[in-house]
Parts: C-alpha cells; sequence; structure tokens
C-alpha cells in the first residue's frame, strides 16, 4: 500500500517541480559502417541508425505515459565521425554531417551527437578533416552535434588543437552570422570526455562501447530548490551539512526516475542499458533553473562571493545521491551552469552579478564548464583558444571533464543579447577582458605535458 | 473446521481489539487473519476466524454480539466462502490514479463506475478530503490493478472525460513509479 504522502509529493515533482527525464539517448556504434566510398558510408549509417531507432521515439513516449513522467528529448549519439570516417575529405565529411540530419529527421530525434574527434595526443588525418568540415556542417544542418577532445590528464592538452579550435568556432559562427552564430552552439570542446554522455552537445559513443546503448540524463533543479524552500520554511536555520543532505536525498529520487524508464526502454528494444547521468540540467523555463537553487540557498544571485562554495556542495550531494539511486552512473553527472539554457544564469550575467572570470572559477567544482557563453561578436580567433585553453588546463590538472561551448555572436558586443531559441534559450553576451587582441602565448601551439599526477601506474 | 469473517464499527478507544479477540478466544475460536483501519475517529476491523465444531457463523454472531455490542460496538458476521486464494488478476499490472480538485457529490462515484465499466478492481483507496474549494485539499488515490491486455488508452480516456466533466485534474501511472522515488 502506498502512503498518501508518497503518492502526492511524486505527483507534486512532476507537475509543479519540472521533474521529467531530460534525455534518452541511444548510442549506435557505425565503427563497421566506415569505408571510402560516401554513397556506401551513408547508406549503411542510414540503415544501420534506422535499423535499431525506427520505434524508438514512440517507445520512450509510451513509457513516459505509463509512469507519467515526460521523456523530453529522444536523441540519438553515434561512433565518433572522425574514426568512421577517416578515409573522407572534409567536403564528404560535411555531405556525411547532412546525411545524419536527415536520418535524425526521419527518426525524429531531436540531436544526433558524435561528429566528433579525439585529439588530445595529437591529430591524425581523419580528425584533421572532420574538424576542417565541422563550420559547414553545422551551419548547414539543424540536428547535428559536434565534439572535439583535445586534452585528457594523461596526455595533456593538444594546443595545436585548441589553435585549431578557436579557428573553427569563429568559421562555425561566421557562417550563421545571422543567426548570432547558432552554429556554435552546437560545439563543444572538452577536456576528459566522457564517453557516454547522454546530453547534447557532448554525446558520442565511446570507442570501448557496445553496438547499441541507452544512456538516461534525468534533471531536476526545480524539484531540487523547492525541497530546499520548504526544508527552509520549517526550519530557517538550516546549515549547510543539513542542506547538503536534503539536495542528496532529493537528487537520489529524481535519479530513481531516470534508472526506472531508462532500464524499461532498454529492456523493450533489447538493447542494453549504459548509465544514468544524473545531471541537474536546466531550461529556460520558469521553475527548472539551477540559477534559481544559489538563490534559495540565500546568495543574491549566482555569480556572487559564495558560489563557488554553494556550487561545490550542490555538485557533490548530487552526485552522491544519484549515484545510490543508480546501478550504474556516468556521464557528466552533477550540475550545470549553462548561461543561455538557464533563465536565471542570463541574468545574473545581465544584472552584472556573473562574469567570464567567475564562471570560470565554478567550472572546477561543476560537471560540466563554459557551456553556452555569448561572447562579443570581435573576440579574436586566439582569444577563443586562449579562453578554451584555460578550461581545458582546469579539466586535466583537476583530472575531471570539463568543456567549452563559446559562442562569438557576430556583429554584437558584451552587454547585448544573442537569441538561440528553443531549449538553447538565449542570452547575455558576457564580456571578456582583452579579447579583441592577438595572444603570442597560445600562437606557440605543440603540447602542454599531462600532469605529473597522470602517472599513477 | 468452519470459518467466519467478522465485521467490526466503534468509535474508537483503547481496549477495542483486546475485547474482540478475548471474546472470541473465550468461544474456542482462532484469529486467523485481520485488517484494521481508522477513519477520523471510528475503528472497523475485519477478522477471519475458524469457529469450533458444530458452531455456525449465526451462533458466532449471537454469541460476538451479546458481548460485544454492551461495549458499544456494532459486528456484521457471516461464513468465509471459498479458499485461501488470493483473488489476484492473472498478469496484471499496478496502476494509480489520482484525483485532486474541488469537493462535490458525486466524485468517487464518477470515478469508480468508469473504473467499474472497464471491469477493474480497486485494490486500495484513500481519500484526504478536507471539504472546500481548494482543489488541493481533496485528493482521491484509487489503486487499481489493470490487466495485461486490457486497452489502457480508452480506460485512460474514459478516466479523462469523466474527470473533466468534475472539474478534477488525474493522473493515471504505474505504480512502480512511486515505489522507485521513495523505497530504496
Amino acid at each position: 500500500m502506498l502512503t498518501c504522502r508518497e503518492i502526492i509529493s511524486t505527483l507534486e515533482m512532476l507537475k509543479s517541480e519540472n521533474l521529467d527525464v531530460r534525455t534518452v539517448t541511444l548510442g549506435i556504434n557505425l565503427l563497421d559502417c566506415a569505408g571510402e566510398d560516401i554513397a556506401h558510408v551513408k547508406r549503411r549509417i542510414t540503415e544501420r541508425i534506422l535499423g535499431l531507432a525506427g520505434n524508438f521515439v514512440e517507445l520512450c513516449d509510451n513509457i513516459g505515459q505509463k509512469y507519467g513522467i515526460p521523456v523530453v528529448n529522444k536523441r540519438i549519439a553515434v561512433s565518433p565521425i572522425a574514426v568512421v570516417g577517416a578515409s573522407l575529405s572534409p567536403a564528404r565529411l560535411v555531405e556525411l554531417a547532412q546525411s545524419l540530419d536527415a536520418v535524425a529527421r526521419e527518426a525524429r530525434v531531436d540531436f544526433i551527437g558524435g561528429f566528433s574527434a579525439l585529439v588530445e595526443k595529437g591529430m591524425a588525418r581523419g580528425d584533421r578533416s572532420l574538424i576542417a568540415a565541422i563550420p559547414e556542417a553545422l551551419s548547414t544542418t539543424e540536428r547535428v552535434c559536434a565534439s572535439v577532445n583535445v586534452a585528457s590528464t594523461r596526455a595533456g592538452i593538444n594546443m595545436d588543437a585548441v589553435l585549431l579550435m578557436g579557428k573553427t568556432v569563429k568559421r562555425a559562427a561566421q557562417l550563421t552570422a545571422d543567426r548570432d552564430g547558432i552554429a556554435c552552439t552546437k560545439l563543444c570542446v572538452f577536456a576528459n570526455i566522457p564517453e557516454d554522455i547522454p546530453f547534447m552537445a557532448g554525446a558520442y559513443l565511446g570507442i570501448g562501447e557496445a553496438d547499441a546503448v541507452i544512456n538516461v540524463g534525468v534533471s531536476g533543479p526545480g524539484v531540487v530548490k523547492k525541497a530546499i524552500e520548504r526544508a527552509l520554511e520549517t526550519n530557517p536555520g538550516m546549515d549547510l551539512g543539513s542542506v547538503s543532505e536534503l539536495i542528496k536525498k532529493t537528487a537520489y529520487k529524481v535519479t530513481r526516475v531516470g534508472e526506472l524508464i531508462g532500464r524499461e526502454v532498454a529492456e523493450q528494444l533489447k538493447i542494453h542499458f549504459g548509465v544514468v547521468d544524473l545531471s541537474l540540467a536546466p531550461t529556460p523555463h520558469v521553475g527548472d533553473s539551477v540559477g534559481e537553487i544559489f538563490q534559495s540557498l540565500g546568495l543574491r544571485a549566482i555569480g556572487v562571493p559564495g558560489t563557488t562554495a554553494a556550487l561545490a556542495l550542490l555538485n557533490d550531494a548530487v552526485k552522491k545521491g544519484g549515484a545510490f539511486a543508480s546501478s550504474r552512473v556516468g556521464g557528466l553527472s552533477g550540475a550545470f551552469i549553462p548561461v543561455s539554457e538557464d533563465l536565471n544564469i542570463s541574468e545574473a550575467v545581465r544584472d552584472g552579478h556573473l562574469c567570464l572570470e567567475k564562471l570560470e572559477a565554478i567550472t572546477s567544482v561543476c560537471s560540466v564548464g563554459l557551456d553556452m557563453v555569448a561572447l562579443p561578436g570581435d573576440t579574436s580567433e586566439e582569444t577563443v583558444s586562449a579562453i578554451m585553453a584555460d578550461e581545458m588546463a582546469i579539466g586535466v590538472i583537476n583530472n575531471k571533464t570539463t568543456a567549452a561551448r563559446l559562442i562569438p555572436v557576430p556583429g554584437k558586443k558584451a552587454g547585448e543579447s544573442a537569441y538561440f531559441g528553443g531549449l538553447m534559450g538565449h542570452s547575455t553576451i558576457i564580456s571578456v577582458n582583452n579579447g579583441s587582441g592577438d595572444n603570442p602565448f597560445i600562437r606557440r601551439g605543440g603540447m602542454i605535458p599531462a600532469p605529473i599526477h597522470s602517472l599513477r601506474n | 473446521m468452519k470459518k467466519a469473517i467478522l465485521s467490526i464499527l466503534a468509535r474508537d478507544r483503547p481496549g477495542i481489539v483486546a475485547a474482540v479477540s478475548r471474546a472470541l478466544t473465550d468461544r474456542h475460536c482462532n484469529i486467523e487473519n485481520v485488517s484494521q483501519t481508522m477513519l477520523q475517529k471510528e475503528f472497523a476491523g475485519i477478522f477471519i476466524v475458524t469457529m469450533p465444531p458444530g458452531m455456525s457463523s449465526a451462533d458466532l454472531h449471537r454469541e460476538m454480539a451479546s458481548s460485544l455490542e454492551p461495549l458499544g460496538m456494532h459486528i456484521y458476521t457471516k461464513p468465509c466462502e471459498g479458499g485461501e486464494d488470493d483473488c489476484e488478476v492473472e498478469n496484471s499490472e499496478p496502476f494509480v490514479i489520482t484525483t485532486k480538485g474541488p469537493d462535490r457529490k458525486g466524485l468517487v462515484a464518477g470515478i469508480a463506475e468508469v473504473i467499474a465499466r472497464h471491469g477493474v478492481n480497486i485494490t486500495n483507496l484513500q481519500a484526504v478530503f478536507k471539504g472546500g474549494n481548494d482543489p488541493g485539499d481533496n485528493i482521491m488515490i484509487y489503486e487499481v490493478d489493470l490487466p495485461a491486455t486490457f486497452d489502457r488508452q480508452a480506460f485512460a480516456r474514459d478516466l479523462r472525460a469523466k474527470a473533466d466533466a468534475l472539474h478534477l485534474e488525474i493522473s493515471i501511472q504505474h505504480r512502480n513509479i512511486f515505489e522507485a522515488i521513495h523505497r530504496i
């Protein structure tokens, strides 16, 4: 017999706290579709994906309905295209991206990730071709997402790649100048990229993975915020240890939802279940914000002094609660701080509470990085690379994942608004110190060596 | 040995269960199973008992009534039919239907009618009624068993239509989600 309390609190989470499964991502291995003949490659990839994803969206919706929990997004992640398409030219890879876009449309998924390269230790021919193809691929498709891993704690930071990615980001922005550089919203540069992120734009199917896998991304910043508010109403003097405990228990509940739904999708598709990524992932909807959690904790806005400590508490509590809730936790698993996707964070930038430097500082304790950060259009290629390099360094030295999803908005200045639409939201452009100048340090290229503590053998 | 079912209603106070069980033991009856609940200060209990040889449920009723009615308790007795099998529907899935809305006459009857019309059994029913117009104050929870081959879409459709007509918000979901979230 269920208690009244259990039922009512679950329904509250669904109805007014925006509890949902943010994404169910189907990972599909395309390594055996590789080849030199583009027509052949495209056909094999299309067959492979549609063969597995034929009723994927419908199934997710049915299961969502059965439990009364919406599966908001259904996505596909494929093997890194730089490997699958290693023998193809950049032009052919653009064609391949367009083919992936068409397949995503037919399968009715909202994004397809995996237009990716792993270059932490060096760039191979296929990697160079893919990176060269990225600007055009992302500006001529809607649903394709790209990621490039330029650094790892074991390998160090590939600064040649970082330099190249600065140029790539600027070029992608240029090609979509009429839409505020939207191509850049589908491109992430990573350090220590996990192989099983269900979220975009970093989702791809790692090389060590099986033929197919289901990974789930849950969400629930609204649930966490409401839980904190309710607790503070009855106990306004609650200390941080108790807050942490509360967030941990709430994260447990949110993650259980993802585990239940993900397992059932996997079972019905007869694909093995991978991981639950228990990230607090916000959306532009009111009440679905990570930034608001900071306010409920007592900070005026995200970005004011105390933010880093608060985020450290939040990120850790989420991981602990989620780890107990799921048999396998993976992906990013923590709190996201995407500047444009989270209304509250975007406003914090607009109101001057949050600057680029503070954002960078807090990425050292959260699970993602500089995410959806709109920069002034005149930010130089070298500066974009330098911002990336800083973020990569944080990840490499601290043995964690960090990423940079930077959008230099052509023709706009700091303080103005960039509008990306839908889940991507809109954002205030953040100012960059010495942003338009050159950067001889970054130009040097080469490899920043791996830190000594990576020698764990 | 013959079995009987006793159903007892009484104004709640300490000593009811003691009185009932004492009365049963004195008449050489054994309590096999019992379920008890309380609603707004009223005690309600169902006792399945085995009777000694030669006793009928009518006899038991007479005896129990003579002991317990002076204490202000109401008893209903009947013979227990059938075996001990659970009457669980084979291959069924547990669902939970929740309605929320302003109180008025006919809410339970309305929803229960739809449930009955589809041949579905309500296995548990809970209400949080406080009366009045704040929707949050009137919640009904129906736990039901839906056979595996059941047309859930049609059922859901009819329920939603009825809920609309009664100005109720309604949710229908599989029970596992509640257990998954709240139980380890």
